[in-house]
This record gives structure tokens, C-alpha cells and sequence, in this order.
């Protein structure tokens, strides 16, 4: 298990390095740079001001230049200097993490409630209404754009019954103890959470009775069938465990995607995310954030595909012998 | 101009501006009340700092002006109005300027505001950094004593244009303590900047909301009327929408709601659209023909293609009945300098094939030419201009291979490379032209990498012969006269002109009031603005 673990973290090294010099190349690749964009929304007009921020923003330096500087500076934990939201990067990161992963693990835990019992439902009452009606709702919120369920909801549970906030993630201006805190950001965490995981949850549902289903006609199922044991203690302790391995490798690909946020999401419940910043920065091409997010996650998705495949172990021992 | 005639235009707009006012004429009159908190939000997105010196467009001019201040603000009625100034008074010959300051104003950490102050900003911060070629001619700043600054010129200076600088984007006075001696654009303290203004910055949330609590020792005491500003972002209109209803938003500037809610939301009466506060910050949609290119640098081909687009249809469709059809180079809003007396390009396809016959491009095998035209893809409404103006030139027989870039290539084909026969931007102008208008025409706008100025190439020496008599007219009615003629030039000669005039609005509760009264709204402290709760 030891060795198992040392060998994933020693993988980490190879990978950040791979998404450094990969998006650095992209996004010089891309036309435009953040120096057009950052002047342009400054107005600088004089050819003197203009070398002047070339220097001060490093673009006068040779591509190769500013990727070895780069990586040299995240190897010494240092990801960069922001000049367009003039801050260090970590800290602008850092400053909206919170709130992403907030949202992120909100709605992949409501999908993963929502979507596995709707499976385990719609694989148990296989061909029944129940059935139809689980497919169905699975086809239509995994059809249903985002921003237009977000928007849905809002309208319903916000503007006519006003239950609910219409964004944020804080009321603003209000002192608050730990606990009202707690109240408020489940409650301004409710509408953007639901509407991200009933999208999640639409494939968990379906993957999970897909899986149900393949599971239930396996021998050993009919054997604790034949053993006389209860219909809720098979379908529970012995399909739904074995059915879930799927689920769980859906699972850490979803988990290596909550660092990115949801920019829709994001953008209609004005949740302060990760998602906008990551848009916004690809949009300027403002590539320290882009790079320092993008660092980030490949050591999220590192760690969540680690952590998937221990679970897996520990789900199906015989993983482990292979 | 298609079905509506200048006249009409003129009486329409003018009617327009009138019942804009009028709900609100009653209500600027009414006492107004201390204290609650105001939400508010404007159709852009986050800034990236709350104050970026240089400029860094509407999103941190929004935030940083609620906190810093300028010498002057000007009002829907071109009226100068003081603000840190008391006094500017011209010398005889127009080449120095008398300044005097407040002198019950004082920063937000407690420390007096000086003379000093000025002279850092006009040396240290307006001149190299933020005021651009619109400052060239000044040559000294000196504190004459703690609150009398003088402002010496090497040429005239007209007195609406100096003013209207002090009244600018660029001319926020920044504390001398803080910055004195430190980078001031990389300053930490610009993400939470200190100033003189009504509202102190109490909190920023990236991604969120930026919340202020009032300056309780403002020096226009009574004024801020309100406890707490809170300017939140949402990036989805259609959500500012759902939040006003909601009650969680009480005002947002610069169209912040999708165009056909604005009449759902006022017929209840419990919001109000104003078209006012916009004319210092008038934006336009622009079509800009490259003088670098062959076919683009005749003048009969960009007359003739102008004739060819339904500026009309644009107006109504693309923006919703919320834009006009440009007449000449300058907004319709600019009851100073605005002139409907310049050369007209009617819609009318059959002139423009004629014009482009008579000018030795008649159509062969299909096609007369092909352009490659560029929409700028930072506004949504540029798509679907571009996708107009393809279909609009091709119906007369100019091949057109559109592109529509994002953002950062939009600024790299149209500003640094120039690579682009005919482009579809935007610009926002002030009141006085010079340089926001002029710049666009003039050779010395041209410069590789800047954006927004001239990327046509386009050089006539009577141009920059007139805009140069305009900077040193100090006469008011000699310089209309020469801002005519060069309004007249610049659109018989199109190198680059509005096709339309946007016409902004900002969206209130109807219990929201006093807003909208200067001619840069979004820009001004919101000192004044009270809640009717």
C-alpha cells in the first residue's frame, strides 16, 4: 500500500511539469497575449508607457525565458505575480477556492445521493413506471442546459415563493456566528448546488442502473437469492457494492474536475468561483492564473484518481491482486 | 437615414431624453432620507483590481470612483460642478490655470488632503500613466500654498477642454503619503484603494461583491446619503433581472438586463429606465476601413459600402430599438459639439453598386472584391453585426470572408497587426473630443499596439491640421465652428465612422433616487443618490 501511494506521489512531479510546459505553449500559441489585452483596457497610448509595462509585465523576455522562470518559480512554491488583478497568484486563487470547492463537493454529493438511488430504483423496478420516469428524468436534466435550469429555479423557488436567494453565497453586510454562517451558505448553497447536481446526478443514474442490472444477473447474486436472503439485504450488500465501481470511476473524474468550478454555474448564481476566474483569464490570456489553476488541479486530479484507486481496493479486494 | 428623417431623429431623440427625466424631475426634488444599504451592478463583469491606475476599463472605474475623487464632475447639463476644486480659473492667456482646493477634505486614513496631493497626482500619476496625450502640453504643476495648485501649459488650453480633463477618466487624485516613492501601478493598496470620497472600502470578495460603508467624515456632509454601497456582479443578465425582481438589487448601470425585460420590469411600475448619465461616456459601434489595403483606401469604396448598411435595421434589431443610426463622427448625446449638418449615407444598395461601378469595381464573375472583415467578439452584438454586414456587403456584390475573434485577437488583428480590411469595433467618447474622438482620425493616433485609437492608418493633413487649432482654440464658439469642419472632413472622407450610437440605461427601484444626474454616472461618487424607504 506504501509503495502503492510513494509511486502515485512520485507521478505528480512529471505531471505538473507536463501541464506547465503543455498550456504554456498553448496559450502562447494563441493569438493575442495578456499584454494586448491589458493595455487595451488601459488606454495606453504612449509608445514609452507601452516598453515601459512590456518590461514590467516580463513579455520583453524570450518565450523559453519566461517558461524557465516559470517553472523555476513553482518549484520554489512561488506560482507567479497577477499584474491584471495585481496580486500574487495563489493568493487570487486561494481567495476563491474556497467557495469552488464548496460547490463542487455540494453538487457531486447530491448527485451521488440523488443519482445512485434513482439508479438502484429504476434497476430494482426494472420496466416499471418507476423505470420510465427515473429515464426520463435522468434524459431531461442531463439534457437540460445548466444555465437555463439555474435560471428556472431561481425564477420558481427566489423571485415567486423568494425561499431562497438569488445569488452570492453570503448575505453581504450582516454579522454573523458560525453557525447562522453555516445556515446562510447552505441556503445561498441550495439553488446552484441542486442545479449542478441534478446534472451529475442524471449520468450516476444511469450509469448506477446500468450497472444494477449487468450486476443482478452475475451467479453469485442468484446464490444469496438461493441462501434465502431478504431482497433488501441482496440488492444492498451484494449488488449494490459490486454495481458500484463504475460509479466510483466516474466519480474521480469528477472529482479531478472540481478545482475548473462550473463557469455557468457560476455565472448565473454569482457564486464566487474558481470557474469565472479560470474563464476570465483564459478570455485575457492572462497566463500566470491560468497556469497556476491549471497546477492546482493537476495535483487535485493526481490525488483523486490515487484516492479512486484505493477505494477501488477497498470496494474489490481482488483489484488489489492484480 | 431610411424611413425616419434627420428631423424626426432630432425631435425623437430629444423627446426621448425629456421623458426619460420625467419620473424622476419629482423625485430629485424631494427631501432625501439618510441611511439603508444600496445594491447595485452594471452590465460587465468583476474588475480586475478595484483600482487600476492606468484605467483598465468601466469594471474598476465603477469601483474606485465611489472612493477616490476627481477636482470636478460634470452635469447632464454640461455644468462643471466642484469637487475637490473650488475654483479653476484660466490666466488671461489660457496657459496656466489658478486651482483652488478644498480645504475640509481629508483622506480615509485620517491624513489631510493638500496641494501636495494634486502636484503628485498631475506629476507622478496623470501625466505618465493615466492621462495619455490629453495632458501633453503641461509642463508644470506648483503648490502655491497648502490648497492653490497652478497648472502651466506650453501652448493655450481651452477652458471646456482642461475642464472637462479634471472631470475625467483619468485625472482621480491618489494620496502623495501612500503612493509617494512606491510602483503605483502594482501599489497592494489599489485593491483597496484610500481616497476622499463619500464610501471607504470596507471588504472585496473576488468574485462577488465589493462592499463600502460611508465616509461619516466626508467633507460634503450630509452626503453619502446611504450607510452602505454594495456593488455586486452577476454575469448573466437574465440573473440581474431575476435579483431586481427579487428585491436584492436595487439599481445596475450600463444595461444590465437583457433588453426585453426592461419593458416587463418598468410596466410595473416599480422600476425606472434612465437613459440619462451616458453622454461623457457615449458609446458607439464603429466600422473601420483599412487605408493599408488597396480596395479600402479609395474613398468612393468606403461612401459606396457605407451606403450599403442599414444602420436602421441595426439599431432595431441587433440592439433592440437601444441604439440610433450614427449621423457623422460625433454621439447624438453631445448637445455641445453634435452636428446633423455633415455628409449622409442612406441606406440605399442600388447607389452603392453604382458608387462602386463609377469607382472601377464593377462585378466580375459574381464578384466585385473580397474583404476580410473582422467583428470585434467582445461584445455580442458585434456577431451579429458582422454576420449583418457580410450578408449586407455581399448583397452587393463584395465577397466578404468574415472573421469574429475573441477578445485578446480582436485586439491583436484590429490594434497590432492590422490585419483586417474592414473592422467592426467600439469606442466610448467623451463630451469633449479631443483626444477620445480626435484620436481615431489623427496621424499621431496611430500608434502600433495602442488600442482604440487609429487603425485605419488614415493620415490627412488638414485633419490633423484642424484637430491641432482645436486643442489651442480658446474661443467656445470659433472652436464648435472648427470641430464642425472637422466633423465634416472625417465623415465625407470615412475612414472610420459610428454606424450606430448606443443608448445605455440604467435600471433602478423606483424607491431609488437622484441617480443619473451627471453625464458620466457610473463614474461619479454616488454621493448623492438616497433611498426613499
Amino acid at each position: 500500500m506504501v509503495r502503492i501511494v510513494a509511486r502515485r506521489l512520485a507521478q505528480i512531479v512529471p505531471l505538473v511539469l507536463g501541464v506547465i510546459v503543455i498550456n504554456f505553449i498553448l496559450i502562447h500559441l494563441a493569438p493575442g497575449s495578456l499584454f494586448d489585452v491589458m493595455t487595451a483596457e488601459q488606454q495606453i497610448t504612449s509608445p514609452e508607457m507601452l516598453e515601459k509595462l512590456r518590461h514590467l509585465y516580463g513579455v520583453d523576455q524570450p518565450a523559453w525565458v519566461q517558461l524557465v522562470d516559470y517553472i523555476w518559480s513553482v518549484l520554489t512554491l512561488d506560482l507567479g505575480f497577477s499584474y491584471r488583478q495585481n496580486a500574487p497568484v495563489l493568493d487570487v486563487i486561494l481567495q476563491q477556492m474556497p467557495a469552488t470547492l464548496i460547490l463542487m463537493l455540494a453538487a457531486i454529493a447530491i448527485a451521488l445521493i440523488v443519482g445512485v438511488t434513482a439508479g438502484v430504483i429504476a434497476a430494482v423496478r426494472v420496466n416499471t413506471i418507476w423505470d420510465n420516469l427515473i429515464s426520463l428524468g435522468a434524459v431531461f436534466f442531463f439534457a437540460a442546459p445548466s444555465f437555463w435550469l439555474g435560471i428556472m429555479m431561481t425564477v420558481l423557488f427566489a423571485v415567486k415563493l423568494g425561499w431562497l436567494p438569488v445569488g452570492g453565497m453570503r448575505e453581504i453586510g450582516v454579522d454573523e456566528n458560525a453557525l447562522q454562517a453555516t445556515f446562510d451558505i447552505l441556503r445561498h448553497l441550495a439553488l446552484p448546488a441542486t442545479a449542478l447536481g441534478l446534472f451529475y446526478a442524471a449520468t450516476y443514474a444511469r450509469v448506477m442502473r446500468a450497472s444494477m442490472l449487468e450486476v443482478v444477473r452475475l451467479d453469485f447474486v442468484r446464490t444469496a437469492r438461493a441462501k434465502g436472503l431478504s431482497r433488501t439485504r441482496v440488492v444492498i450488500a451484494h449488488v449494490l457494492r459490486n454495481a458500484l465501481l463504475p460509479v466510483v470511476t466516474l466519480l474521480g473524474l469528477q472529482l479531478g474536475t472540481v478545482l475548473g468550478g462550473s463557469v455557468v454555474i457560476e455565472a448565473v448564481f454569482s457564486w464566487p468561483g474558481i470557474g469565472s476566474l479560470l474563464f476570465d483569464s483564459v478570455m485575457s490570456r492572462n497566463y500566470p492564473v491560468v497556469l497556476g489553476v491549471l497546477v492546482l488541479g493537476s495535483l487535485v486530479v493526481a490525488v483523486a484518481n490515487a484516492s479512486v484507486d484505493l477505494l477501488y481496493m477497498r470496494l474489490d479486494p481482488r483489484v488489489r491482486l492484480r | 437615414m431610411g424611413p425616419l428623417s434627420r428631423r424626426d431623429f432630432l425631435a425623437t431623440a430629444a423627446a426621448g431624453a425629456a421623458a426619460s427625466t420625467l419620473p424622476l424631475t419629482g423625485a430629485a426634488a424631494a427631501t432625501p432620507k439618510r441611511g439603508g444599504t444600496l445594491t447595485a451592478s452594471w452590465g460587465g463583469f468583476e474588475p480586475q483590481a478595484l483600482f487600476v491606475p492606468p484605467g483598465g476599463g468601466s469594471s474598476p472605474y465603477f469601483t474606485s470612483t465611489k472612493v477616490l475623487e476627481r477636482l470636478l464632475k460634470l452635469t447632464n447639463d454640461l455644468k462643471f460642478e466642484p469637487v475637490l476644486a473650488t475654483e479653476v480659473t484660466p490666466a488671461q492667456d489660457f496657459r496656466s490655470y489658478k486651482i483652488k482646493l478644498r480645504e475640509n477634505a481629508s483622506w480615509h486614513d485620517g491624513e489631510p488632503f493638500t496641494a501636495d496631493d494634486v502636484v503628485f497626482s498631475a506629476l507622478e500619476y496623470w501625466k505618465p500613466i493615466s492621462g495619455g496625450i490629453s495632458l501633453n502640453a503641461l509642463t508644470a504643476v506648483e503648490a502655491v500654498d497648502p490648497h492653490t495648485v497652478v497648472l502651466g501649459f506650453n501652448a493655450p488650453v481651452p477652458e471646456f477642454f482642461l475642464r472637462s480633463v479634471l472631470a475625467g477618466r483619468s485625472t482621480l487624485v491618489i494620496p502623495k503619503h501612500i503612493y509617494a516613492g512606491k510602483n503605483i501601478l502594482t501599489h497592494p493598496v489599489n485593491n483597496a484603494p484610500i481616497g476622499t470620497g463619500p464610501f471607504k472600502v470596507k471588504e472585496w470578495v473576488r468574485g462577488s461583491h465589493v462592499e463600502y460603508l460611508r465616509n461619516e467624515k466626508y467633507w460634503d456632509a450630509p452626503l453619502p446619503y446611504v450607510d452602505r454601497l454594495v456593488i455586486r456582479w452577476w454575469r448573466d443578465p437574465a440573473s440581474r433581472s431575476a435579483a431586481f425582481e427579487a428585491g436584492q438589487l436595487d439599481i445596475a448601470t450600463f444595461n444590465p438586463i437583457p433588453a426585453p425585460d426592461i419593458p416587463r420590469l418598468t410596466e410595473t411600475k416599480k422600476f425606472v429606465a434612465d437613459t440619462r448619465g451616458f453622454s461623457n461616456s457615449a458609446w458607439v459601434t464603429t466600422v473601420e476601413f483599412n487605408m493599408r489595403r488597396d480596395v479600402t483606401k479609395n474613398r468612393a469604396v468606403r461612401q459606396a459600402l457605407l451606403h450599403a448598411i442599414d444602420r436602421q435595421f441595426i439599431a432595431d434589431t441587433v440592439f433592440f430599438g437601444r441604439a440610433r443610426p450614427s449621423i457623422g463622427a460625433i454621439h447624438f448625446s453631445n448637445s455641445m459639439f453634435f452636428s446633423k449638418d455633415v455628409p449622409d449615407y442612406p441606406f440605399d444598395p442600388k447607389q452603392a453598386a453604382k458608387l462602386l461601378d463609377a469607382a472601377g469595381y464593377p462585378v466580375k464573375g459574381g464578384s466585385r472584391f473580397t474583404v476580410s472583415l473582422v467583428s470585434a467578439g467582445w461584445f455580442e452584438e458585434n456577431v451579429k453585426i458582422g454576420q449583418y454586414l457580410k450578408q449586407a456587403l455581399e448583397d452587393v456584390d463584395v465577397t466578404v470572408n468574415l472573421t469574429i475573434p475573441d477578445r485578446a485577437t480582436s485586439l491583436k488583428r484590429i490594434y497590432t497587426d492590422y490585419d483586417f480590411d474592414i473592422a467592426v469595433s467600439n469606442n466610448a467618447g467623451t463630451i469633449e473630443l479631443l483626444p477620445t474622438t480626435t484620436v481615431f482620425y489623427t496621424t499621431d493616433g496611430i500608434v502600433k499596439g495602442a488600442a482604440f485609437r487609429n487603425a485605419t492608418g488614415f493620415s490627412d493633413a488638414r485633419v490633423d491640421d484642424l484637430v491641432a487649432k482645436i486643442a489651442v482654440e480658446t474661443d467656445d464658439k470659433k472652436r464648435v465652428a472648427l470641430v464642425h469642419a472637422f466633423n465634416q472632413l472625417v465623415t465625407t472622407e470615412a475612414p472610420i465612422l459610428p454606424i450606430v450610437d448606443l443608448e445605455p440605461v440604467t435600471i433602478a427601484r423606483a424607491d431609488v433616487r437622484n441617480h443619473s444626474i451627471t453625464a458620466d454616472f457610473m463614474g461619479e461618487s454616488w454621493a448623492d443618490v438616497w433611498l426613499d424607504r
